[in-house]
């Protein structure tokens, strides 16, 4: 392997990392919305996440990826391999959080989101000053345990042409025909990545259990 | 829509499965074009001639990453035969191509969905994918050979026999590699051992490396390759099929993009720019073979 092979797996990271992280943050929202539409039973849209997050758990992140960028450009809509790679992460992982949180909301205890109405709180503040914090704990193992999984699975977006880790080190193994230093290599780098997001998990829950002492 | 899925997922090299047209719905190309400038989005519109092609002055194609020496990246450059017959029709024709590079499973559905215009990668032309893909002029010729580790017993195709074999799944080569064991089995009584069947030839490389898989079978070029890079460790044996020609896929009922990159291939034989290249990458010429296998 030489220096360029070496930094040619670490710009395969570089793809890993945004594009995990771009899908991450859009897709935990976007799932903590799709755990509220449910947990509120939103008439008819309630039904609707009920089917998206049940296919979207059933499909493969490689065949999701093959669906979005290969099969949308049928009604319409054709992306940038890159614009096709989040939508199909952020999509996955969106389905998987939703659970997350929703598990938490299951567990919530009704009566004190009753008695902050009691109180006349408005709907917004109940969930930002109530609800929220309270499953935002809950849901922090469980949501960081889903992005190291998504870190995991970006490998299947290489599908359409994205460069990420495990896809730089085949391409240097295929030229050297010597495919286990590159994947060696492939895999410090993952744990490297993961081992800074279970660093950010540690540092997050720490600051939880202080502003929880001070309450 | 299910048949794209399982036809993607299932897909393997060569595979001689025959994927279905999907019914692809041709979207306004203009309106979307400005959209693309603005948002990355970009409109599908599949050439239907070379008139289009040339009007719209450029073409899409897909090219592998991992298939030495046709093409492979070397320093982070896409390289090989191919990328570099690419490159000479490019310019003869004078329009722009645009090269999308993704593993072998990417290339096949993106060429039926009309996504690309043509899969630029080395593609062994057999009876089954005639039915679903034309061909260019072919570029190439090759037979397949097996390989063995340095030192091994295996000295002529008939030691295979009680032995365990290394294939690339769905491929051309394990077409072959069927058709030799059902000879040697009505010949001698005796056929392989087993024949495992992988997704891609490194792994095949590495297992053959570490005993797990006592010959793989592969086209000659593929294999001098790797004797090439690697003359330490594997030894090249002999033919096990017949020689079939490799050429570039085009989606059938895509004429234009086929006539304009004919007309350039057979320029680059008549000017031998081509027979150049198979001497640089493939390690022979090829000059008998047809202009036209549709």
């Amino acid at each position: 392997m030489t220096a360029y092979d070496y930094w040619s797996i670490t710009r395969g990271a570089l793809a890993t990392i945004s594009l995990s992280l771009v899908s991450i943050l859009l897709g935990v929202p976007l799932g903590l919305a799709l755990a509220l539409i449910r947990w509120a039973r939103v008439p008819v849209l309630s039904r609707l996440v009920y089917g998206y997050v049940s296919v979207v758990r059933s499909c493969p992140t490689v065949t999701l990826t093959l669906l979005v960028y290969f099969a949308l450009p049928q009604l319409g809509l054709s992306l940038e391999p890159t614009g096709a790679a989040i939508l199909a992460l952020t999509v996955s992982t969106s389905a998987f959080n939703c659970e997350i949180w929703r598990s938490a909301l299951v567990e919530f205890p009704r009566d004190q989101y009753d008695a902050a109405r009691a109180f006349a709180m408005s709907r917004w503040v109940r969930l930002k000053l109530i609800v929220f914090p309270q499953i935002w704990r809950a849901s922090l193992p469980a949501l960081v345990n889903e992005m190291t999984l998504q870190i995991k699975s970006t490998p299947a977006v290489a599908v359409i042409g994205i460069v990420d880790i495990t896809r730089a080190a085949l391409r240097v193994g295929a030229n050297t025909y010597q495919p286990l230093p590159p994947f060696i290599f492939a895999l410090l780098l993952y744990g490297v990545i993961v081992f800074a997001l279970l660093r950010v998990q540690r540092a997050l829950e720490r600051r939880q259990r202080v502003s929880g002492a001070m309450a | 829509m299910s048949s794209l899925i399982s036809r993607a997922l299932g897909q393997p090299r060569r595979t001689s499965n025959r994927p279905q047209r999907a019914g692809v719905r041709r979207t306004a190309a203009l309106a979307v074009l400005t959209l693309a400038a603005t948002f990355g989005v970009y409109a599908t519109a599949s050439a239907q001639t070379a008139d289009a092609i040339k009007a719209r002055g450029s073409m899409t194609v897909a090219t592998e990453d991992d298939f030495k020496p046709f093409e492979f990246v070397d320093n982070g450059v896409p390289t090989g035969y191919d990328t570099e017959m690419l490159a000479l029709v490019k310019k003869k024709l004078g329009i722009n191509i645009t090269q999308q590079i993704m593993p072998w499973s990417g290339i096949l559905p993106g060429v039926t969905t009309g996504k690309y215009d043509m899969a630029v990668t080395a593609v062994l032309v057999t009876p089954e994918r005639k039915a679903v893909f034309d061909f260019t002029s072919p570029l190439a010729q090759s037979t397949t050979f097996y390989a063995v580790k340095k030192g091994s017993s295996i000295t002529s195709a008939d030691d295979l026999v009680g032995k365990v074999v290394g294939v690339q799944t769905g491929s051309a080569m394990l077409a072959d590699l069927k058709a030799f064991d059902e000879a040697m089995k009505k010949k001698t009584g005796k056929g392989l051992k087993q024949i495992v069947e992988y997704q891609s030839y490194p792994e095949i490389y590495q297992d053959l490396a570490l005993g797990r898989v006592d010959a793989v079978a592969n086209t000659q070029i593929n294999l001098n390759s790797l004797i090439q890079t690697r003359p330490d460790t594997f030894v090249i044996g002999k033919p096990i099929g017949n020689p079939v020609y490799i050429a570039w896929a085009v989606k059938k009922g895509n004429p234009g993009a086929l006539a304009l990159v004919d007309g350039a291939l057979t320029d680059l034989r008549k000017s031998g720019e081509m027979y150049a290249l198979q001497k640089k990458w493939l390690g022979a010429s090829f000059e008998s073979m047809p202009q036209s296998i549709n």
